[in-house]
């Protein structure tokens, strides 16, 4: 190393030397600008070959002999792949990814793809200094771009696309994830204990197929109560009302999940056939649990604090109801499990159909179920009720549009109430309660009035095809016949014969319902009003 | 001794600062021709008002070039060669390097465990360029020229190719194929109780088999062969198109299935 002296420069010089007999192989680990990582605080570091991809190269070895498997299958696997051609390329190691875990568990992950044509046209050395000065260089032998990978659980493709189809209609975007990881848990473990994932968002999310389903306001209700929960408990799963609320609503949820499927007829279509396979437990009978459970349930939303956000206070209520599941004891369990996610679902189906733009025939049937027991018990609020889980559903997201219903959401709530106590005083002969149970369910996911006034309009109306105006002689026409349900009511009316929109159908008849005041009787399930004269 | 994926990071806890430097392939290749010690030229820094100027001067030894064909070291490498240097911008490269420890190669998946070591992180990046001379130059024409030559040739025969097929009145392949099939014989019929042990066993080895192969184990005449087969055994479309012969269900005794009989 010589150096010579100047005043306004120096330099120096080193030797350069170009080991030839090490064996290490020198790489390139390159990290991304915005990735802001810091290789000196790194505490420990694990490196593996990412050897995923084997499987596509080696084929799977199917069993071996014996069972199953073929003489000469291999052979003729073979042959045919050279007939058409196929050629696979080869597994090589040296070309897999690595996986790059920092610092454990908690770290961070990373994954380094190999970079080709690095080698071809010009070689990059590594100078480093040795101590007696002079420089070694060593040539790289590859260059891998490390990437971090995503902790957080993420859509697929196909989950993603169906996303992006519904961009415009989906206004909570919290729910997406909630609702898969929801869908995931349905599908995947029908033994688990409930109790392990009650701490879980998942379980509390409840429906999240819903969400991807055209549907029920009930299902955005019950999705947005989740949201609440979880906007309310900042990340989520922190919190540990949001986990007891999510326990609650988790049961509750899976219930309702899985009555909702048991439902299906009566609410909206199931596009997904998510619910295919779920079992319906509690499919059998719902009369008389269902009426218990409704009238513990009010009470306590009649003694709820509110939370000072209207969804807390709507998530509340549902936990109440999933609080009231569990006191019940594990054998009455499903039953009430029954009620409340019939209630939550019906509720939810609401609520998505407020949230779905579209105003399909169930949603109009649905609400009008709701807005006629809201009628008949209340001043409409319709908005109220439904506002609350509007909002609750919304509430994570202030500038979202159903912001109108948060207005209305007291009110709706106070019109819950009403019914509830309403309830209580009458005696309610079990084909009451359902209806009570009903009214709640209306009160609470009330859409804006418009739609409470669909559904009330399509629950009951008697079969008479003649009729294209909507009147009250011709809904007690019907209702005289037959006992019919809002829905039926409602298909009596369609909105193309009889000139009207279907938010004003079901809005006349609502008033026409409440007019009229039928009596109410449930059959197969479902409230059916008739008349007797 | 570290466990398998364990990345020795004292050279990211030391901050050891090295350099990436972009080389010209001759370069490179001349430097694989050093001897002894690997010395291969020196690195000169001159600072120069604060911009530090880099350059390399390659050793006078190195710089034949081996060059196929005719202009064999009428070409020499140009000596100088200037540093650019780059920052490394945003971008965080480190150094990491995999030393196979000396664990047999034979194992399936591949090398053993290897060290892996990050050795370093790169502060500097740079270029190393060629000083533009009439030696660099020529190297370049000659590298363009080698490189511009087509790798396929078509070259004009004289006399046509006559050693690949000539007439035969029989192959050999086929000869040899006639005396064996002739050795062979007609298959006979064995005695049945022979066959199907041998069925039997067959079966064990694979669930499924096609008629031709069976014949083929059991050297039987095809229609005796089916008989048999009529008496142990299903013949099933399977959905799979190939059609083929399993024993009966009673007959079976796999693992993974019912045990039966």
């Amino acid at each position: 190393m010589t150096s010579l002296g100047s005043s306004s420069s120096s330099s120096m010089e080193y030797i350069v030397r170009v080991p030839k007999n090490t064996n290490k192989r020198y790489n390139i680990m390159a990290f991304n600008a915005g990735d802001k990582v810091n290789c000196s605080t790194w505490a420990q570091a694990r490196m593996e070959r990412d050897m995923s991809n084997r499987r596509m190269y080696g084929e799977e070895e199917v069993v071996e002999g014996a069972a199953g498997s073929e003489f000469g299958k291999k052979q003729r696997e073979e042959a045919r792949r050279k007939k058409f051609g196929i050629v696979t390329r080869e597994f090589r190691v040296e070309d897999q990814p690595w996986i790059l875990k920092v610092n454990g568990k908690a770290g961070r992950r990373f994954k380094g793809q190999k970079k080709g044509g690095v080698t071809e046209n010009a070689s990059y050395y590594i100078f480093t200094q040795c101590p007696d000065g002079a420089f070694e260089a060593f040539p790289v032998s590859a260059w891998y771009n490390f990437t971090p990978l995503a902790k957080h659980r993420t859509l697929t493709a196909e989950e993603a696309e169906e996303e992006w189809g519904r961009r415009n209609k989906v206004v909570n975007h919290f729910s997406i994830m909630l609702q898969r990881r929801l869908r995931e848990q349905e599908r995947g473990d029908d033994d688990e204990e409930e109790g392990e994932k009650a701490g879980k968002k998942k379980k509390k999310k409840g429906d999240k197929g819903g969400d991807l389903r055209i549907h029920d306001l009930e299902d955005d209700l019950e999705m947005s109560s989740d949201d609440s929960d979880s906007s309310v408990g900042e990340d989520g799963e922190s919190k540990p009302k949001a986990k007891k609320e999510a326990a609650k609503k988790g049961k509750g949820g899976k219930k309702k999940k899985k009555k909702k499927g048991s439902d299906s007829e009566a609410m909206e279509d199931s596009d997904d056939g998510d619910f295919e396979g779920l079992e319906v437990d509690y499919m059998s009978d719902d009369s008389s649990s269902d009426e218990d459970e409704p009238e513990k349930v009010k009470p306590n939303k009649g003694e709820d604090v509110p939370k000072g956000i209207d969804e807390a206070s709507e998530s509340e209520e549902e936990s109440e109801e999933e609080k009231q599941n569990e006191e019940e004891g594990k054998d009455e369990e499903d039953e009430e499990g029954k009620k409340t996610p019939v209630q939550q679902e019906k509720k939810k189906r609401r609520d998505s159909s407020e949230e779905s733009e579209s105003s399909e025939d169930s949603d109009i049937e649905g609400r009008a179920d709701s807005a006629l027991f809201m009628k008949k018990r209340t001043p409409p609020k319709r908005g109220g009720g439904r506002g609350s889980g509007g909002s609750s559903r919304t509430g994570s997201r202030p500038g979202t549009p159903s912001i109108d219903t948060a207005s209305t959401s007291s009110t709706l709530r106070a019109a819950a109430t009403k019914l509830e106590q309403g309830k209580r005083q009458t005696a309610p002969p079990s084909s009451d309660t359902p209806p009570a149970k009903r009214l709640k369910m209306a009160s609470n996911p009330q859409s804006p009035a418009e739609k409470s006034v669909q559904q009330a309009a399509s629950g009951k109306s008697t079969p008479s095809s003649s009729d294209v105006q909507l009147t009250e002689e011709a809904v007690r026409r019907y209702l005289i016949r037959k006992p019919m349900t809002t829905k039926d009511l409602l298909k009596k009316f369609q909105t193309k014969r009889t000139g009207l929109s279907s938010e004003q159908t079901v809005n006349v008849l609502a008033q026409i319902l409440k007019r009229l005041n039928p009596e109410r009787k449930n059959i197969n399930d479902k409230m059916h009003f008739y008349l007797t004269e | 001794m570290s466990e398998k994926g364990e990345v020795d990071l004292t050279g990211a806890k030391q901050n050891t600062g090295v350099w990436l430097v972009k080389v010209p392939k001759y370069l490179s290749q001349q430097w694989a021709k050093a001897s002894g010690r690997g010395e291969v030229g020196k690195l000169r820094i001159v600072k120069n008002q604060g911009k530090a100027e880099v350059s390399f001067t390659l050793n006078e030894e190195l710089t034949a070039i081996d060059c196929v064909g005719e202009k064999a070291s009428s070409v020499r490498a140009p000596r100088d060669h200037p540093f650019t240097m780059q920052t490394v911008g945003g971008q965080t490269l480190a150094v990491f390097t995999e030393n196979p420890s000396g664990q047999s190669e034979d194992r399936s998946d591949g090398s053993a465990p290897d060290k892996l070591v990050l050795e370093g992180v790169v502060v500097q990046r740079a270029e190393c360029r060629p000083a533009v001379s009439e030696n660099y130059m020529q190297l370049k024409r000659l590298q363009i020229e080698e490189s511009s030559k087509p790798v396929r040739l078509s070259q004009q025969l004289e006399k046509p190719v006559t050693t690949n097929y000539k007439p035969v009145s029989n192959h050999t392949y086929n000869v040899e194929y006639e005396k064996k099939k002739k050795e062979e014989g007609k298959r006979a019929r064995g005695d049945k109780q022979q066959v199907l042990d041998m069925l039997f066993s067959a079966f064990e080895k694979h669930q499924y088999y096609n008629i031709k192969d069976l014949v083929d184990i059991t050297k039987q005449p095809v229609t005796f062969l089916k008989e048999i087969l009529h008496d142990i055994g299903i013949y099933n479309v399977k959905g799979t198109h190939k059609n083929t012969w399993e024993l009966r269900p009673e007959y079976r005794h796999y693992q993974g299935e019912e045990k039966s009989d």
